[in-house]
């Protein structure tokens, strides 16, 4: 382990701002994934110029350096794999400033999602990424990792909301990149660069971002299938057609049962619920979108169909796709809820394919995997439980993890969606990149020569996720 | 160290899917901005304890109790993890351990204590009692929620706990200060 200097961090961010003791370091060592690992030290930076003084401290002793938002990522992105000093980015939390002329706004890394929908709602606009973590995940993290959620289907992820970045060099130094204006052709786009690095090109310090008019309708549709395929087709013909939904999910059996089993929700027995969503400014064009979708469901025999614009409706309409992530944690004693291949995105047309492809290789692996998402953008969502205790049963995962992403590749489809790389995407991930890797490296060697940004992800990750680090799981 | 009541949790503790929900909620989150103060980031230090990877020690045990079960983060749990149940128990482990830490928790004086007893009857959680043989009140620190009634009802101002969730309060006027100043700008 390199000596790090704690009283010259100390000197940097003040005292309190800097722990180095086992039990902190352990906390901070895992996230929202399956791995866990210690940090050296945890500091907490309130100004970018402490993040450029902690950033050259580090790079001058080639230190790792890994930036960290809530901690709420799926694939490990701000595990310390190879130790170092995790750089918790929660005290930059302002709102720097609010243009409403200009259409953006301008923000540190630290501040969390819904703290931004809180503040810009009084002036009728939205920031629209929304992913589930919304509550927790904090904007820096949200780009690092190209987030979206369930409106990405109309209002994209994270890069169709950004226009301009202040980032913190390897060597330290703070650049502008990308602008306040809807368009820039000037040069490389190097924000983009950064959109999905998850912190190893550079640290994230401030963001401007796009805000698009609060809608004043919102409807809510559900309609059920017998059939998965027919789901699957439903999706397909509502993308094809031209109707433009503000949400289209996806729920399979496995997940309607985990709600109805854990939350009594009432789901009906059906292979799939398909959940569509209108938004705008117009009700007659809402209507049109609604009544277009639900033709659509019908003629391929989606049944049950309700709809409803009110909100509190809406929110028990959705309730079940809400609290599935949670369900599923408490699907079966003893089984672990995991995130490993668990928001691949395919071709429309390929989900229900997919889907089946998801149940068999669960059958086959003897694990239980469901299949849900945000369909209208593409991005299917699985969890795979198992019994995380049990040495064998990752033998299961990694095998049924393997032959997912065979068969998303084959049907045209990418590794990550919205979770981003980290460890656990690693294998899968540098399959799929295989023509452009050299390329990556080649970047990350030239923005970060000593290899500090959040070494050993993506690329330069492991190629056996299982033993990438120690699992958070009593594995025996 | 045996952890008589918190090993029977080993194997439920991945129930926490580790969303992070509870920090919204968590009053110690709020005032230090420590992960490591959040109901995740000490079920996960509890989960380092079972399973060897951290060793109890003063820091660790003050800041389990530090907990002073508000029990928002169990109703907010997305997973429905009973949290302050396994802070209780890891309360009563650490405490059999010998470690005496407070936490939140509060405290006699007892050079100023005149043993009235009024901070006894005035505990609804039924933490505070009379050790007759030792002549003193005796605080039970799992039971105790840090309500601070003791400690505004002792005439003697024997009865006190840590202010504002370990800050004093010229430190918590400085804050409010800086606060406001902010505000100005």
């Amino acid at each position: 382990m390199a000596r790090v200097d704690i009283d010259k961090l100390k000197r940097i961010v003040g005292e309190e701002n800097v722990r180095n003791n086992p039990e902190v370091c352990y906390v901070y060592g895992s996230d929202s994934s399956v791995h866990e690992a210690f940090a050296w030290a945890v500091v907490r930076p309130e100004t970018k110029e402490q993040v450029q003084k902690i950033v050259r401290y580090a790079n001058s002793e080639k230190i790792p350096i890994i930036p960290r938002g809530s901690g709420s990522g799926m694939s490990g992105q701000a595990v310390p794999v190879k130790g170092g000093i995790v750089l918790d980015m929660k005290r930059m939390n302002r709102i720097l400033e609010i243009n409403l002329k200009d259409c953006y706004c301008r923000v540190e890394a630290g501040v969390v999602d819904d703290d931004l929908n809180r503040a810009l709602k009084p002036y009728g606009v939205f920031y629209p990424v929304a992913p589930a973590s919304s509550r927790v995940a904090t904007i820096g993290g949200e780009i690092a990792n190209n987030a979206s959620g369930v409106r990405s289907v109309k209002y994209g992820a994270v890069r169709d909301s950004l226009l301009g970045l202040e980032v913190v060099m390897a060597d330290g130094t703070l650049v502008k990149l990308g602008c306040c204006n809807r368009v820039e052709a000037s040069g490389y786009q190097l924000d983009r660069l950064m959109v999905g690095s998850e912190g190893t090109l550079g640290i994230i310090v401030e963001a401007i971002l796009k805000f698009v008019p609060i809608p004043k309708y919102r409807c809510l549709g559900v309609a059920n299938f017998n059939k998965l395929e027919e789901a699957g087709n439903a999706i397909a013909a509502i993308m094809s057609s031209g109707a433009q939904p503000s949400l289209l999910e996806l729920m399979d059996n496995v997940a309607i049962t985990a709600v109805n089993k854990t939350m009594d929700m009432g789901l009906p027995d059906v292979e799939a619920i398909l959940m569509f969503e209108a938004d705008g400014m117009v009700k007659e064009a809402v209507d049109h979108e609604i009544e277009k979708m639900k033709k659509l469901c019908e003629e391929q025999n989606g049944f049950g169909i309700k709809y409803s614009y009110d909100a509190k409706e809406r929110t028990k309409l959705f309730a079940g796709r809400k609290k599935l992530f949670p369900a599923l944690s408490k699907y079966k004693e003893l089984y672990s809820c995991t995130s490993l291949a668990d928001d691949m995105a395919v071709p429309y047309s390929k989900m229900t394919e997919m889907a089946r492809m998801i149940h068999d290789i669960a059958d086959r692996n003897n694990v239980i995997m469901t299949a849900y998402g945000h369909c209208g953008s593409g991005c299917m969502h699985t969890k795979i439980l198992m019994k995380a205790n049990e040495k064998g049963q990752w033998e299961d995962a990694k095998r049924a993890v393997s032959e997912i992403y065979e068969n998303v590749i084959s049907l045209g489809g990418t590794t990550s969606a919205e979770h981003g790389i980290g460890l656990s995407k690693a294998p899968a991930f540098k399959k799929e990149k295989s023509d452009s890797l050299k390329y990556m490296k080649a970047i990350k060697r030239a923005l970060d020569p000593n290899n500090i940004l959040n070494p050993g992800k993506m690329m330069d990750a492991p190629d056996d996720w299982v033993k990438a680090t120690k699992l958070r799981y009593n594995v025996k | 160290m045996e952890f008589r009541n918190l090993k029977k949790w080993q194997d439920k503790l991945h129930v926490c899917i580790r969303c992070g929900y509870c920090f919204e909620h968590c009053h110690i989150f709020k005032i230090t901005g420590w992960e490591s103060d959040t109901p995740r980031g000490k079920l996960i230090m509890l989960y380092g304890l079972l399973s060897g990877e951290l060793k109890p020690d003063d820091l660790l045990a003050e800041r389990i109790f530090e907990c002073y079960m508000c029990k928002r983060c169990d109703a907010t749990c997305s997973a429905k993890v009973e949290v302050t149940e396994i802070f209780t128990d890891a309360k009563n482990d650490l405490l059999e351990a010998g470690f005496d830490v407070y936490g939140t928790t509060s405290r006699t004086d007892e050079d100023k204590c005149s043993r009235c007893m009024i901070c006894v009857s005035t505990c609804i959680h039924e933490a505070r009692s009379y050790d007759k043989e030792n002549d003193r009140i005796v605080v039970d620190r799992v039971k105790c929620q840090s309500c601070g009634c003791c400690v505004a009802a002792c005439p003697s101002g024997a009865a006190y706990s840590k202010e504002g969730f370990g800050l004093t309060y010229k430190e918590m006027s400085k804050q409010v200060e800086l606060f406001l100043e902010g505000v100005a700008q």
